[in-house]
């Protein structure tokens, strides 16, 4: 029997999922991650979950790996020595930056200190014209000294950023092929291939970061490779980027700075999945963890993709404080709000929530292992919302009396306030701090979220889905099994993906056709061959086409889909429409009379989405000794032992709090392993499982599908 | 109101003009304010205080828009606002104190009421006159000055102005253009607020901004009491634009308040580096907060327990039609000369004297092509060391304004740079380093002269350090090789030669001999100071 494996590698966990294609059962495992050698770690979580399921490795066709390793080695700085190379009189560019300060007001931040040192950061003679005219010839005899002298120095990767090299790669090229004949086996990464675009700051950025992480995420791919060689593992290995396309180990190895933020990607893609399963056009992917919470807006069943993103941030909530790096991402909004964050009160007298958060270690005060500050899941414990004797399924008990004392003594006293009138204030704050990131999300992409279902997940996300769909006004929120499970089972159902882009200015009304045209087959081809190569039939590859346009004069692009096939100037019309109503939904008006231009052109080339069915119930093992457990498909209860097997799905009641009812009602706790398909219920209502608990408030109209996705109707 | 309440509906307000500035920024026809963030934007109540700001911008227009809009309301009373008006002025002295800044004001409708509004401040492309230098003797060589007028009422472009407007500046299509990028953000942002204001059940703004100001207000005072109090005082020399400028300032702090006179400053340049006195409170304004309160919101009540006073006349409180289009050459020092004064009693707060003004490089001429061209970059020095760690190199302090990348400026100018890096050795000796100046070197291609106005300072009075720490390197501007008299006057450089400028580094904090020998290691090993 057929099946597929999914590694995520987390900064704690290791996730493992395995599927059978035919029958949909999928199984869960958790491992600690072996932060010294991964890989080590993931052969391990393998051959027990191989084990436990009795799936025999031979049966193994895919695995699909997402990893933050390489954003990890950023943030550590643990990636190669590099040097740069730049045009002559630009070696500065990586620390000049663009001469801003983060914060305004703060006096004592620093930028991130650049990965590349100065005195590693050489220059060659050249010079290409913003028309990709060649001002001076590459200065070859020069540029063979300075490698010769990094070679002398011990540099292990080399990144390329000459001005201009977006129009004209020319010397970049030129350079690599010195590199690689006088530098055998050291990675050298071109701008030009990397982030073929205007803007030298960010390019050089993204490049140094790209080949800063090259040997690193070789070496573990090639281990990994190895490793699943070893066990028998005869299927293919691919690796999950940030755009939610998976790709080859081959690709990953030239571009692993595209591989950043995969991790988050895998749930968005899950999010995606379950919205196409379920026939909605529209989802918000709503995920709550222990530190973040993240917002994206799925539409059409895929999420949206950005073009920056920022890495090793000095403030991880600073916008500006990190590294820019241009490459397509999964569009997300995180901040900082989990059930870790920490509530204090500021010297406005007012009630702020995070983004500090107090992690695992002390953690919440109700963990009591040393967390003194009062945090959203002491604030949830004081309102009922969590049982103190089953949290984690019971696997650690939770301290009300010290959740109690410091909500008392941080919040509630300072502002005068009772003590569940100050844990509320918690939970409402920390809701409005999400909606408000969510909504500012939407409307940076002109996406009204009032006609977005909630899809929420994470280990707090079905906590807090309830207010945060009051507060968002969304009609509907989807409550998927096993919230733990999520991130990694978004990784089966990602399909082979390569993009591509071309930087080619060109005013829409006067554009040279044929050069488009030209631009176009060759990235299209090119993921083509990928594609064939790794096994797609051409019958099953899907091309989308985008194009990055403004108007004339102006410096932010608006993405707008450009037609398949041979373009033509009877193209034009159809192109203008994508581009106006795009701008239209973001920025209401349209100058009049002002020219279009294109400035990026960019191609994704697909495969299929696997035919991947998360059916029925599924569960995940306890942490660390990597335990399975199957589940089957299409029932109310899984076959598995741990499942109550009868339909006793009320497992008690208590006391929780909703300002809806004015304060503490009794509210039924329902048992999610035992909510059978077609079971309906309405609020005020919990519902428990391992790994996360579902608040659902007064006039909440809920209902478990055939997936066991409890769909729950928001009233107005 | 209860606090839990009023922190989700200030946080809503926030929310509201940042989407106000987000798309004002991304529909704009200018690399000044989209590359640059050259820009303000907030929103107001219908007394026309600030109640809230976005989180992008610079100090010259936050906290001078928060004072245009008193006198916006003065000119055009509430009663006088129909929907669909929208307000415009460039005044430089009831706005940011050059006519190159536009603030247009988009009242807020609910039904016939007026609820808010929504402004912002643009530096604009052009604005006709002289090109933007300090060489003018009179505003109005400046350029066109926009009384407080409406640019739109009810809905309906006003033709006659945008007539005027069109004949009068050198690129009305680009203006033209960040107006309606202007407009859009304050529609956006409208939509916003009503949303939230239904959604709460607000029909006025004025409740919320109260809670929001006093309670910003009675933070701020409870900063200052935290300061010792006692007369502090400091002197700072600019280059100015023909004879030195002297900026005297005495800060007083007395119980919750602070006073703030620069009595004993030079009076009135002859030529554009002059300062409005809008202009001179909004940097002193923010001068304070970076080093008293920089957690404290900036809204109404911050600006109310600092009282700011300069004499009439004076280079900080110049009266019409003196030329100011390079004020921001002076007033960029305003934050530095406070520091000085109030580290003496915060010496842990401050930082040294950085380059602090903000050049700005304006080259205008025929292209190749005998196309005329006009283009303004902007670039930074060093800042001053702080008590803990190094200044910062090539960053822009006081001002927010980012530097335009080269391949931006290449595409959009016929201008080649040839070099844009540190300056070497240009920061202040100290425990710890200035922060260090930078290098651009460029040439344009035309074949005729073209004109060059380099808008710099600190190439005579370098910028000191602070207990013992060294001062940074003066800025230097060369032109074909040649040091010209007067760094700041308009040049003619022939064609093909290189301008080269080199902007300063920032002031040591502490004495060199007291800096760790591995940072000094470093900093050879890096080439940041000569081996």
């Amino acid at each position: 029997m057929p099946a597929r494996l999914g590694v995520d590698i987390g900064g704690t966990f290791t996730d493992l999922v395995l599927v059978d294609e035919r029958s949909g059962v999928l199984r869960v495992g958790k491992v600690l991650t072996t932060a010294k050698d991964p890989a080590h770690g993931v052969e391990q979580g393998i051959q027990g979950l191989l084990d436990e399921s009795r799936v025999a490795a031979r049966d193994v066709h895919a695995a699909v790996h997402g990893t933050t390793l390489a954003t990890n080695a950023l943030i550590e700085r643990k990636g190669a020595r590099t040097a740069l190379l730049t045009t002559a009189g630009f070696r500065d560019v990586l620390e000049i930056r663009r001469e801003g300060r983060y914060d305004m007001y703060d006096i004592f931040i620093d930028p991130p200190a650049p990965l590349v040192p100065r005195h590693l950061r050489r220059e060659v003679e050249e010079r290409m014209l913003a028309d990709g005219t060649v001002l001076r010839p590459l200065d070859e005899a020069g540029a063979r000294r300075v490698i010769s002298g990094l070679v002398a120095d011990g540099v292990e990767a080399i990144a390329i950023c000459l001005l201009h090299a977006y129009v004209n790669p020319g010397h970049e090229r030129r350079l690599a092929e010195l590199v690689d004949e006088l530098a055998p086996g050291v990675p050298v990464s071109c701008s030009s291939d990397v982030v073929p675009e205007i803007r030298e700051y960010e390019r050089a950025s993204t490049t140094t970061a790209n080949v800063y992480v090259v040997p690193l995420m070789a070496r573990y791919l090639e281990d990994l490779e190895r490793r699943l060689a070893d066990l028998g593992v005869p299927g293919q290995l691919y690796v999950m980027q940030s755009s939610g396309g998976i790709v080859l180990p081959r690709e990953a190895r030239r571009f692993p700075i595209r591989l950043v933020e995969s991790g988050p990607a895998a749930g968005a893609i899950a999010a995606a999945q379950a919205a196409r399963e379920r026939g909605e056009s529209r989802l918000l992917s709503f995920d709550m963890g222990g530190t973040t919470a993240k917002a994206c807006v799925i539409d059409d069943g895929a999420p949206l993709v950005a073009r920056e993103f920022e890495v090793a941030r000095a403030d991880r909530f600073k916008m500006g404080s990190g590294m820019p790096v241009r490459v397509p991402v999964i569009e997300m909004i995180e901040i900082g709000a989990g059930g870790g964050s920490i509530a204090r009160v500021d010297r406005m007298g007012l009630l702020k929530v995070g983004p500090d958060s107090a992690g695992a270690d002390p953690g919440p005060a109700c963990y009591n292992l040393g967390g003194r500050l009062p945090t959203v899941t002491d604030a949830d414990l004081l309102l009922g919302y969590l049982d103190a004797e089953f949290f984690l399924g019971g696997r650690m008990r939770l301290d009300c009396e010290a959740a109690r004392r410091s909500v008392e003594e941080h919040v509630a006293r300072p502002l005068g306030l009772d003590v569940i009138a100050a844990a509320w204030g918690i939970h409402r704050v920390v809701n409005e701090n999400m909606a408000a990131a969510a909504r500012i999300h939407g409307i940076e992409r002109g996406r009204d979220l009032r006609t977005y279902p909630l899809f929420a997940f994470g280990g707090a996300g079905p906590v807090h889905c309830w207010q945060v769909a009051r507060v968002l006004r969304v009609p509907r929120i989807l409550l998927p099994f096993g919230a733990g499970a999520i991130s990694a089972y978004g990784l089966l159902s990602a399909p082979l993906a390569f993009d591509f882009v071309r930087t080619h200015r060109e005013r829409l009304d006067t554009a040279e056709w044929a050069t488009l045209n030209r631009l176009f087959v060759e990235m299209e081809s090119q993921g083509r061959a990928l594609l064939a190569r790794a096994g797609v039939e051409e019958s099953d590859v899907r091309v989308a086409r985008v194009a990055e346009m403004r108007y004339l004069g102006q410096g932010h692009e608006v993405e707008a889909a450009v037609p398949d096939g041979l373009l033509s100037a009877a193209s034009l019309e159809t192109i203008t429409t994508s581009f106006e109503a795009a701008y239209r939904a973001l920025y209401h008006r349209l100058p009049q009379g002002v020219p279009i231009e294109a400035l990026n052109w960019r191609v994704t080339v697909a495969g299929p989405a696997p035919n991947v069915r998360l059916s029925g119930a599924t569960q995940t093992g306890r942490a660390a000794d990597a335990s399975s457990r199957a589940t089957r498909p299409g029932g109310a209860v899984g076959g598995d032992v741990s499942s109550p097997p009868t339909c006793i799905i009320i497992k008690t009641t208590r006391k929780a709090y909703f300002a809806e009812t004015g304060g503490f009602v009794d509210t039924p706790v329902y048992d999610r392993y035992a909510l059978a398909a077609g079971t309906e219920f309405t609020g005020p209502a919990i519902v428990e499982e391992r790994e996360s608990t579902a608040v659902l408030g007064p006039g909440a109209r809920c209902r478990v599908d055939e997936r066991s996705t409890i769909i729950v109707d928001v009233p107005a | 109101m209860e606090p839990v309440t009023l922190e989700i509906c200030w946080n809503r307000l926030v929310g509201v003009v940042n989407e106000q500035a987000t798309a004002l920024q991304r529909t704009s026809f200018t690399s000044i304010v989209r590359e640059a963030g050259d820009l303000s934007a907030g929103v107001f109540d219908r007394r026309g205080y600030m109640v809230a700001q976005a989180v992008t911008g610079t100090p010259g227009h936050i906290n001078s828009m928060a004072l245009a809009m008193k006198h916006v309301l003065a000119a055009c009373p509430l009663e006088s606002l129909r929907p669909g008006d929208v307000l415009i002025t460039n005044d430089p002295w009831k706005t940011s104190g050059h006519l190159n800044d536009v603030t247009i004001c988009s009242p807020v409708f609910r039904g016939d009421d007026c609820v808010a509004f929504f402004a912002s401040t643009c530096h604009t492309a052009d604005i006709g006159g002289h090109i933007f230098s300090a060489e003018a003797r009179e505003v109005y060589e400046e350029g066109l000055f926009i009384p407080i007028m409406k640019l739109y009422e009810a809905g309906r472009p006003n033709e006659s102005l945008m007539a005027i407007l069109r004949a009068n500046v050198r690129l009305p299509e680009m203006v033209l253009g960040d107006f309606h990028a202007q407009i859009a953000g304050g529609a956006v942002g409208g939509e916003r607020l009503l949303e939230f204001m239904a959604e709460f059940g607000l029909p006025h703004l004025e409740p919320l901004a109260d809670e929001i100001i006093e309670r910003t207000e009675r933070a701020m005072r409870q900063a200052i009491r935290a300061l010792r109090p006692g007369v502090y005082h400091n002197v700072l020399t600019s280059d100015g634009f023909d004879e030195p400028i002297t900026i005297r300032v005495s800060c007083e702090v007395k119980g919750d308040e602070i006073l703030i006179d620069y009595a004993g400053s030079s009076p009135a340049s002859r030529r554009g580096i002059n300062v409005v006195m809008n202009y001179t409170e909004a940097y002193t304004t923010y001068g304070v907060k970076v080093i008293v309160s920089p957690d404290v919101p900036n809204n109404e009540g911050a600006f109310r327990p600092v009282t700011i006073a300069a004499p009439e006349g004076s280079i900080l409180n110049v009266r019409h039609p003196a030329p100011v289009a390079a004020r921001h050459v002076i007033g960029h020092f305003l934050p530095h000369v406070i520091a000085g004064a109030l580290g003496q009693a915060l010496p842990d707060h401050v930082m040294a004297e950085g380059s602090a003004n903000i050049w700005g490089i304006q080259v205008s001429g025929k292209d190749v092509d005998s196309k005329a061209f006009s283009h303004v970059f902007f670039a930074s020095g060093g800042t001053g060391a702080r008590p803990t760690r190094d200044g910062l190199s090539a960053t822009a302090f006081p001002s927010g304004v980012l530097g335009t990348p080269v391949e931006v400026i290449e595409t959009i100018a016929p201008l080649i740079v040839e070099r844009k890096a540190l300056r070497d050795g240009s920061g202040g000796a100290g425990m710890y380093r200035g922060g260090l100046g930078q290098t651009i070197a460029f040439r344009a291609r035309t074949r005729e002269p073209f004109v060059c106005s380099v808008l710099c300072d600190r190439t005579r009075h370098p910028a000191k350090g602070f207990l013992g720490g060294e001062a940074g390197a003066p800025g230097e501007v060369i032109i074909d090789g040649v040091r010209p008299v007067n760094p700041k006057a308009e040049q003619v450089v022939p064609t093909g030669a290189i301008v080269e400028v080199r902007l300063p580094g920032g002031g040591g904090y502490g004495p060199a001999v007291r800096r760790d020998p591995e940072l000094v290691a470093r900093d050879i090993l890096e080439g940041y100071i000569p081996a």
